[in-house]
């Protein structure tokens, strides 16, 4: 294999994981606990601009070719701690906007919005993140740390990306198995009884909110870092689509049918097919894979809705009962052969 | 003084361009209670199609025909045949958004497609101009405000004095006492559709001529703006989105004038959110109950 295939592939590895990632916390705003969060790219957008202002030197160090706020020059690993946190942050107020006790379709209108305000401010306000131009120059993480080649260097970004889906992974999953996933379950099947049982469902909502705009932030770090440059074009709305479409295509609620998502959306569809023979004009590609998208959403929702790995059936084991069963078992028995 | 005259009467122009689409939402959304997301895509399309029929006049007779037929079209095969198809297999509310999103983006960008890097653009029309008070007003948009009013003035006829019009209106307040009368709701939703297409196909030639270009994302930005004017007047009510495009019309210019006219839509979009925060009870009251989903 030559060296720019693998420079290629390994790339295309480094995209997977960072879209992995991203889709797995949109999964378990949407997929488990039921939330239409249309504005998630801003959470991934913010995630970006943070780690691109911890990172950056003060925009006199670049003489001031571009303006932003901070520029606080932290090294590796805070740039990203702090992407996922600010990711974290912005779920408060979203969620308070947002998280009313709206109709499905109309919590998903109001999301939305805040993407369109998001993207609308950012252009706007050309000092904060240098407006419509956007972020360059962003630096890597752990660039000398290792003496290494272009090539050695993606490789140590890939076992970074590696590590941090490895992280999501693990903390999904975690929040997937235990009592509060189960919660969650709850509150998108059905609202009014986990109220019955004196749970406040906004506010477990809230929490999920906060948990996956953390992982969105987290994915958003990554990828700024690795490709060195964002701006408000790289996070219009119709990107929380193409997460949304991979999810509903590989199967929502279950981190396999995410990771398939991931594979065949953004990977298969908006990657791959940069491959082919150009055709047309320059950006053409770009715009017929969003049709395919769009097509690819309507014919998943007509024929297959809940995907091609659907979300399992939840079977949980209730230990004690089944405990206090084995020992009445048991008392039952002793009681027959005393009664013998 | 002239700035808030100009303030006013450009105000009064935007809120003509977003009566007309808004009333189209609107009207839409309360007869067959689908929160059509790709009506911005529609919109657009409008355009693109009037631009390429005609072959880019800007006689507005020709424009105003070509366009509102356009939009009819599109949306009756969006609303009535995709969407309708979707409902009748029993899809929800939220799946029912996903559906009007993924039509919206397969239209968008396939006219990105088409459009390239292409500039699409009207001829720079030797408009007469007019000076009220110092504010300069060309003829077009004096038209826009006229066509509106006309246009608000149909709606109001149909809705008031027709028997479509009370169908319409019956279906919008209750279904299944509709059926139960003899009225076929089927029908009365399709002609939602058509009604709302053309005031959404009339509002883009409008808005693309009155701009003088437009490309793929014309009709999904002005769409926002647009349902705030309906949001904003009680969505589902006619009356109330023109009521609601006159406030967010002169709001939306005010804040163009006054901070930067990069915030004209963005004061627009952020009126929709207060909405949504100060008064979500207010909104809940048309949304709270859940309706049958209607094709």
């Amino acid at each position: 294999m030559s060296t720019g295939m693998i420079f290629y592939l390994s790339g295309l590895a480094i995209l997977l994981g960072i879209n992995l990632i991203a889709i797995w916390g949109l999964d378990l705003q949407f997929g488990l606990a039921g939330i239409n969060n249309f504005a998630y790219i801003v959470f991934q957008a913010a995630g970006g601009y943070a780690a691109a202002l911890l990172a950056l030197k003060p925009a006199s160090a670049y003489g001031s070719f571009e303006t932003y706020i901070g520029g606080f020059n932290l090294p590796f690993p805070l740039p990203l701690i702090g992407a996922a946190a600010v990711g974290g942050l912005l779920a408060v107020p979203v969620g308070l906007i947002a998280l009313q006790r709206l109709r499905a379709d109309y919590q998903a209108m109001a999301m939305l919005v805040l993407s369109l305000i998001a993207t609308g401010l950012a252009q706007a306000q050309t000092g904060l993140v240098n407006g419509p131009a956007g972020l360059a120059l962003i630096p890597q993480p752990l660039v000398g740390a290792f003496p290494s080649s272009p090539l050695g260097y993606h490789w140590i970004f890939l076992g970074l990306t590696a590590v941090c889906c490895a992280l999501t992974w693990w903390v999904a999953r975690g929040i997937s198995r235990s009592p509060y996933g189960r919660l969650l379950r709850a509150v998108r099947e059905s609202e009014s009884a986990v109220s019955a049982l004196g749970r406040n469902p906004n506010a477990l909502r809230m929490t999920v909110l906060i948990a996956g705009g953390a992982i969105a932030g987290l994915s958003g770090g990554l990828l700024v870092e690795y490709v060195t440059a964002w701006g408000p074009s790289s996070w219009l709305y119709p990107e929380t689509f193409l997460f949304l479409t991979a999810l509903i295509v590989g199967g929502k609620g279950n981190l396999a049918g995410g990771a398939l998502g991931a594979l065949i959306v953004p990977i298969g569809i908006v990657e791959l097919t940069r491959r082919l023979p150009a055709f047309g004009y320059p950006g053409m590609i770009d715009s017929l894979d969003w049709v395919a998208i769009g097509a690819c959403l309507l014919l998943f929702l007509w024929f297959r809705p809940n995907g091609l790995i659907p979300e399992r059936k939840q079977m949980f084991r209730e230990r004690s009962t089944e405990r206090t069963g084995s020992r009445m078992r048991e008392a039952f028995a002793g009681r027959r052969t005393e009664a013998r | 003084m002239t700035l808030l005259l100009g303030i006013v009467i450009f105000g009064i122009y935007s809120a003509a361009l977003l009566a007309i689409g808004g009333v189209g939402f609107t009207l839409q959304f309360g007869v067959t209670n689908v929160l059509n997301l790709s009506f911005g895509s529609i919109l657009t399309a409008s355009i693109f199609l009037e631009y390429g029929l005609t072959g880019h006049s800007t006689n507005i007779w020709i424009a105003m025909a070509v366009g509102a037929a356009s939009g009819a079209v599109v949306s009756l095969l969006i609303g009535h045949v995709v969407v309708g198809a979707y409902i009748r297999r029993g899809a929800s509310g939220f799946s029912i958004a996903m559906v009007t999103i993924a039509i919206s983006l397969m239209l968008q960008f396939g006219l990105e497609a088409i459009q390239g890097p292409d500039i699409y653009a009207y001829a720079a029309s030797t408009n007469s101009t007019m000076n009220i008070g110092g504010v300069v007003v060309s003829s077009g948009q004096l038209t826009t405000i006229i066509v509106a009013v006309v246009a608000m003035a149909a709606v109001h006829l149909l809705l008031r004095m027709t028997k479509l019009g009370l169908a319409m209106r019956a279906t919008a307040a209750d279904v299944t006492l509709t059926r139960s009368c003899g009225v076929s709701p089927a029908r009365t939703r399709a002609v939602a559709w058509l009604v709302s297409g053309a005031l959404c196909g009339l509002c883009g030639v409008f808005l693309g001529i009155g701009e003088g270009s437009f490309s793929s994302t014309t009709g999904s930005d002005f769409f926002i703006t647009l349902a705030a004017a309906a949001v904003l007047g009680g969505i589902g009510k006619p009356y109330g989105a023109m009521l609601g495009a006159l406030v967010i019309g002169i709001t939306s210019q005010a804040a163009a004038a006054v901070i930067s006219p990069s915030y004209k839509s963005i004061a627009a979009w952020i009126i929709l959110i207060a909405v949504l925060v100060v008064r979500p009870q207010g909104i809940m009251a048309e949304f709270a109950a859940e309706r049958e989903l209607v094709a």
